[in-house]
């Protein structure tokens, strides 16, 4: 298969875009665009890569038309910079429109050439002969028959492309203009298709970046020179550690496999310099006003003066757009290889081109060393994160000389993309009151958008400088014929980090335009369609809003809006015009759009749908229909999702959003109706359709929302706060609604008041006029008087050698095992990490830090040397072998309960583990505590040694859980509120809640903070599985207590159970099902409301709302979880920040948000959750402490 | 955390042993242990459902699952649905609508649908769409993907109509 022919050109600098002004382009290479081999298929090669936009299978029909080859035969290759053509960066819609020209052409011109080879071939004028999928045919009735194939044998054709070859007229086209599947679905439907992110090249390394604490911006003195260091050594042991890799700001952290880079990355110290003030972002219309510009008039024309002189309508008017995300659905990723002196970086770049003379000055090669090959990534709509870990797979491939993969998390991709600029345009219109258009003065500003890849500035290589780009200017002018007008692009270097984005600077500035018009047609008291038409001179323009205006039946509506106040839903409609020009200033022209956009308004709550949406556009020649209307419904509901909900926030550090709930977009149920209208314009020449349609859609919303409400909006995004606040002020209050806009509360289920509790009760009392540590202090002196009038001191008991084992029954040693774990004794005496029973964990108490004794035998450092009557005595009475007390952080007050053959059995299992040798620091209690004889005190006031004794009114399954709970199972130990003196109130606080490890331990008794009461099953369902479907998971310190129970008989828990629930006695005022489906009500008012209610529905929501029989594990109900009812935000916060995993597997698992939100928005969120899920429950007050404080906590 | 150790997961109707720590994330285990590309990376969170894989046959969001949490039980991913060269229903319908743009989300639409059809299905449009508000597309693919998703479960696509 050596024959082939080839088409090349020249190789030519490209246009538009270089990756930073003055960029030389050097030693262009030929450009090769088509290649057929003996095979007879066809490979086009185009510069431009698939954006998720079909232009892979659009290319391929064009080269499968002029070529008249089957559409399956022909492949093409995209934006690999080794091979294609170097046609700049795949933006402005201009793939079909620029780049596919010379594609074309080569196509047209093969076929000529394969045509002439046939006429020599076979003697037949090449006049006569035809060519036909893939064959070159002679005259009717001549045996002349070829494959383009068989033509091409043993030839080596290299042509030069022939930019004046003749190519079809569009009436023949078949296979151009067809509905045409796209090539690339099948594979993605499979898993077959290779996603950069699905790259794997053999030996390859994973890394994790650590990005600077100054997210989200790309210049400034402190960029690039903030890092004072890492420390290395403290993660150089984690498994997998490959090294840290550090230059300037950047560094990245490499290991073996993905999961551990991740964890180290996480684990590795920073230390950064502290940052200076960030540009204050709070308000970013301010601060657009605010930065230094540079006007740019780029058009002026007529005599503005005269035309606002005497005008009957002269509105001023400024609209807001934000900061948007391009909100890429995977985070970036690129692989790099270093190898043999060349440098493989497998990317998902938009640019691979561009990208490629950023790596060679990254990485000191030349451009031919470097291969940008590009796959297919999340789409994108401009610029993300591709290009940036493009540079950073780069530079570490070359600094390790591995294959390193690098991968972005999600926190990353949102705060570091560049995103959409923010825009803020001004403008004043004048017209006469017969409806001529006087004057327009438009001026817009917009911060610049060239991001410098992030591996150049981090490291240095180029200097952070603010550099302005002029790409505030498309669609700047209007499409309507005011008489004169001066359009002023105010260019200003960036503030944000900001790149290209979808319909670039073109959807603001005819978010402008369109709804001035709108409000001068209401001004003039004429339809707004009717008053479009009348002003747009451009016939294409006016065919298409009519044809629009008529498939939506659209009414006349001229005048102001006339809405129903007395109504709480409001609709409306409006229209838009928009063409994008893209391209350097004046541009170049894409599609045609026009939409008419129903929507409904909620005055009471603010939130607005758009219902429909009739859409249509004039695309010129549709290469692949079924393609544009599928970029017209990406459009259409990309840009909705913009205008209704899209907003960067920004905080003191910078981007302040990290997942889906910081930055949501449109859902599945948000989706509106859909209608597209295609003008059939197949004799025309082809548009770009990769953007059109999102331009008009803001002011077609806007328009609509006015007409709806009377009320004009100028900001962006309309959020149910921003639009309930400007109803609120514009309108006159909504009449009182017939129901309650939130439900209330549901009758809560009693809660018991607490018996006196005397001892307590005195405590307390003592305690309004002391501070509890200074009160404690003098209970624990004046326990040190109990101590010395009334105890003997104890006596040590003789130390053993290591115990027989040989005495032990395996029966005893087998049941030992299960009270050990139903004592949760290794759950306190095992370190962090380390043995099991070793000891060494670390308990924080109010009177210090008690650091639990090693529990193996050794006889050293463990209980090796204690005999059996040694044992007992400690469990039972708290004293050590040596006579010395032990404090009653250890629970003998209950395990005294234990009988005698469980004690012995427990001992048997104890002296038969391992030996571990592990001497284990002393325990650090504050004075008097530190005083261990005054804990003889502490045992007379509250110490009862007495085993148990079944209570005969009871059941025996009841007792027998009392002897478990009450005794080894030491539930009271965090169930029960302690005495300032650490002593259980049990008088009428039995399992009246308490604390463990900084977590609220609920109460288990009538006290319960559970929205409904816990019965018998829940508790089992709860002990035996870590779940209970009514209240919720074991999590914090109660997950490991459960994980030690299910060594226990089914039996045991059930007796443990009938116990535990019998002193909840409650009855359920509400049911599980009733407070759901009110919390339910409650969340659809409130959706998208406020920062709380929006990260839930992000974030939250797709675990904890609803139930959906179809998903995997556990989905606890917020609406009867007890820590949402709780005194203390305490159990909710912790697990937001550190997340949960079921104790019993099959459960599923919640991660943890410590790194996703910021301690505002957690503030937010808890806020939401308590006013949503218990609005019953007063609001917690001290949640910014609370959340700090539990931050920095270790457990 | 703590050093890897043999987990046995059974993938595809395959047992697979994998070395790594309990508490690393399914997704990881199946794209990189077993080069499984089916199942993608999306936020780690659980949030977008770019990461959905079947667990026993319902949905499950890899990304936030520990292997340790899946014990014996069957694991699926895109890859498996079709059976020899067959496509499964829900890809085909997935092909036949052309409801993909870039095709990152698809593996957890797919998913989804195909679980929700081994819950008993969905009965009407609006269940369709509620059981997708946790997966995100940000190409705005969603017209396709209901059309697909309808076509799977058997329920009428409501048209926007002229």
């Amino acid at each position: 298969m050596t024959g082939f022919l080839e088409i090349v050109r020249s190789g030519l600098a490209p246009k538009g875009l270089s990756a930073r002004p003055g960029q030389k382009i050097e030693n262009l290479p030929d450009e090769l665009f088509l290649r057929i081999d003996e095979t007879g298929a066809a490979i086009g090669y185009c510069g431009h890569v698939d954006l998720g936009t079909g232009i892979r299978t659009a290319l391929a029909q064009i080269i499968a038309e002029e070529l008249d080859l089957p559409f399956a035969q022909v492949s093409m290759v995209l934006g690999d910079t080794d091979k294609v053509p170097n046609q700049g960066a795949t933006i402005a819609s201009e793939t079909i429109q620029v780049s596919a020209v010379p594609l074309r052409k080569a196509a047209a011109q093969a076929r000529l050439i394969l045509m002439r080879i046939a006429a020599a071939r076979s003697g037949v004028d090449a006049r006569e002969l035809r060519t036909e999928d893939g064959l070159v045919l002679g005259p009717e009735g001549s045996n002349v028959r070829f494959a383009y194939g068989d033509l091409l044998v043993d030839r080596m054709l290299r042509e030069r492309l022939d930019e004046a070859v003749l190519v079809k007229d569009p009436i023949s086209y078949k296979v151009v203009g067809a509905r045409v599947a796209r090539v690339d679905i099948p594979d993605k439907a499979t898993g077959q298709a290779i996603f950069v992110h699905d790259v794997r090249v053999p030996g390859m390394l994973h890394a994790r970046l650590v990005r600077p604490p100054y997210g989200g911006w790309d210049h400034g003195p402190f960029f690039g020179r903030s890092l004072l260091g890492v420390e290395r050594e403290a993660v150089a042991n984690m498994p997998g550690f490959v090294e840290v890799v550090v230059d300037g700001d950047f560094i990245a952290v490499v290991a073996e496999r993905e999961e551990e880079a991740q964890r180290i990355a996480e684990a590795l110290p920073v230390h950064w310099a502290a940052l200076p003030p960030m540009p204050d972002l709070s308000d970013v219309a301010e601060a657009l006003r605010r930065n230094p510009d540079t006007p740019r008039v780029v058009r002026d024309e007529g005599d503005m003066h005269a035309a606002f002189t005497g005008a009957a309508i002269d509105l001023r008017r400024s609209y807001f757009w934000p900061y948007q995300m391009h909100a890429s659905i995977g985070p970036s990723c690129a692989v790099a290889d270093w190898r043999d002196g060349k440098l493989t970086i497998w990317s998902g770049t938009q640019n691979p081109h561009m990208l490629r003379a950023d790596i060679a000055l990254l990485t000191s090669l030349p451009e031919a060393a470097i291969d940008i090959i590009r796959h297919e990534a999340a789409g994108c709509y401009g610029r993300n994160c591709a290009d940036d870990v493009s540079g950073d797979a780069a530079l570490l491939a070359v600094k390790l000389g591995r294959p390193v993969r690098v991968q972005l998390t999600r926190e990353q991709e949102h705060v570091w993309e560049p995103k959409g600029a923010a825009q803020l345009i001004d403008v004043r219109g004048a017209a006469d009151a017969n409806g001529t258009l006087r004057g327009y003065e438009f001026d817009t500003r917009y911060p610049s958008n060239v991001s410098p890849l992030l591996g150049l500035v981090l490291t240095g290589i180029v200097p952070a400088d603010p550099v302005a780009v002029p790409m505030g200017d498309r669609t700047s002018v209007p499409p309507y014929d005011y008489e004169a007008k001066k359009i002023t692009v105010h260019d200003m270097a960036p503030i944000a980090r900001a790149s290209w984005f979808r319909g670039v600077s073109a959807m603001p500035n005819s978010f402008a335009h369109d709804c001035f018009i709108d409000e001068l047609a209401v001004e003039a008291k004429e339809d707004p369609v009717a008053y479009r038409l009348k002003h747009l001179p451009d016939e294409r323009a006016r065919a298409l809003l009519s044809a629009v205006a008529k498939r939506a039946a659209w009414e006349p509506r001229p005048g102001p809006a006339k809405p129903d106040l007395q109504s709480r839903i409001l609709r409306g409609r409006g229209a838009a015009y928009a063409q994008y020009m893209h391209g350097a200033f004046p541009g170049t022209p894409a599609a045609w759009s026009a939409w008419v956009a129903d929507v409904e308004v909620d005055r009471a709550t603010g939130q607005v749908s758009v219902t429909r949406a009739v859409v249509g556009q004039d695309s010129g020649m549709m290469v692949n229909p079924a393609g544009v209307q599928h970029q017209i419904h990406g459009n259409v509901i990309q840009s909705t999702s913009r205008v209704l909900k899209e907003e960067v926030p920004f905080d003191a550090v910078g981007v302040a959003a990290r997942d889906w709930g910081g930055y949501p977009i449109l859902t599945f149920p948000e989706l509106p109706k859909i209608d597209v209208l295609m003008l059939p314009r197949q004799d025309q020449p082809p548009m770009g359709v990769g953007e059109s349609a999102s331009v008009p859609s803001a002011s077609a919303i806007a328009n609509a929302l006015y007409d709806a409400t009377g009320v004009r909006f100028y900001e962006l995004p309309f959020t149910p706060e921003r639009v309930k606040a400007r109803l609120d002020a514009m309108l006159s209050p909504l009449p009182a609604p017939e129901r309650p806009i939130a439900p209330p509360a549901l009758p809560r289920n009693e809660r018991a008041r607490p018996a006196s509790d005397g001892w307590g009760g005195r405590m307390r009392k003592l305690a309004k006029t002391s501070s509890l540590a200074a009160l404690a202090a003098a209970a624990g002196v004046a326990l040190a008087g109990v101590a010395v009038g009334m105890l003997p001191l104890r006596m040590s008991i003789a130390p053993i050698q290591q115990p027989d084992v040989a005495l032990f029954s395996s029966a005893a040693i087998a049941r030992g095992k299960v009270l050990a774990a139903l004592g949760d004794c290794a759950v306190c005496h095992t370190a962090p990490g380390g043995t099991p029973m070793a000891g060494g964990f670390r308990m924080e108490t109010p009177f210090g830090t008690i650091l639990t004794t090693n529990l193996t035998p050794d006889v050293q450092t463990g209980i090796g040397a204690w005999s059996y009557p040694a044992f007992a005595r400690a469990m039972r009475e708290g004293i050590g072998r040596d006579g010395r007390h032990l404090y009653p952080a250890f629970p003998y007050t209950s395990f005294a309960r234990t009988n005698e053959d469980d004690m012995e059995a427990l001992y048997a299992y104890l002296m038969t583990q391992p030996a571990v040798h592990n001497p284990v620091p002393p325990s650090e209690l504050k004075f008097p505590f530190n005083l261990r004889w005054t804990l003889a005190g502490w045992n007379t006031l509250f110490h009862n040694a007495a085993p148990f004794t079944p209570d005969p009114g009871k059941s025996e399954s009841w007792n027998r859980g009392a002897y478990l709970a009450e005794g080894l199972g030491h539930c009271s130990g965090c169930h029960t509120p302690r005495n300032v003196l650490g002593a259980e109130r049990l008088k009428g606080l039995y399992l009246g809640g308490g604390e463990a490890e900084g977590w609220n331990a609920p109460a288990l008794s009538s006290l319960s903070n559970s929205p409904i009461p816990w019965n018998t099953q829940d508790v089992y369902d709860y002990l035996r599985s870590g779940f209970s479907a009514r209240h919720g998971p074991a999590a914090g310190p109660m997950a490991p207590v459960v994980e030690e129970m299910q060594h226990l008989p089914d039996g045991d828990v059930r007796a443990i159970a009938e116990y535990i629930s019998s002193f909840d006695t409650r009855t359920e005022a509400a049911s599980a099902a009733e407070l759901d489906a009110a919390a339910a009500s409650r969340l659809a008012e409130t959706a998208g409301a406020s920062q709380g209610a929006r990260i839930f529905s992000g974030s939250c929501a797709a675990c904890h709302e609803g139930d959906a029989a179809f998903m995997f594990g556990n989905r606890p109900s917020l609406a009867l979880n007890s820590n949402l009812f709780a005194a203390r935000p305490d159990n909710l916060i912790h697990i937001i920040l550190r997340g949960s995993s079921s104790v019993v597997s099959g459960g599923g698992a919640m991660p943890g948000f410590g790194s996703v939100f910021s301690d505002a928005q957690l503030a937010d969120l808890v806020t939401y959750l308590r006013s949503s899920f218990a609005p019953g429950e007063p609001a917690w007050t001290d949640l910014p402490e609370r959340i700090a404080a539990l931050r920095n906590a270790t457990h | 955390m703590g050093q890897p150790q043999t987990i046995k997961l059974m993938v595809n109707g395959q047992s697979h042993a994998i070395h790594a720590d309990g508490s690393t994330m399914l997704l990881y285990a199946l794209r990189n242990e077993l080069c499984l590309n089916g199942p993608k990376y999306g936020c780690g969170y659980g949030e977008c459902g770019a990461c959905t894989v079947l667990i026993d046959g319902r949905a499950a969001r890899a990304c936030c699952t520990p292997i340790s949490q899946v014990g014996e039980l069957e694991i699926t991913t895109l890859e498996g649905l079709a059976q020899a060269g067959v496509l499964d229903d829900v890809q085909h319908a997935f092909v036949e609508e052309q409801a993909a743009q870039c095709g990152y989300c698809l593996n957890g639409m797919i998913m989804t649908i195909r679980a929700v059809l081994n819950a008993g299905g969905a009965k009407s449009f609006e269940e369709v769409k509620q059981a997708l508000r946790f997966n995100l597309c940000r190409c705005g693919t969603h017209i396709e993907i209901m059309r697909a998703a309808c076509r799977a479960c058997g329920v009428a696509f409501e048209e926007a109509g002229p």
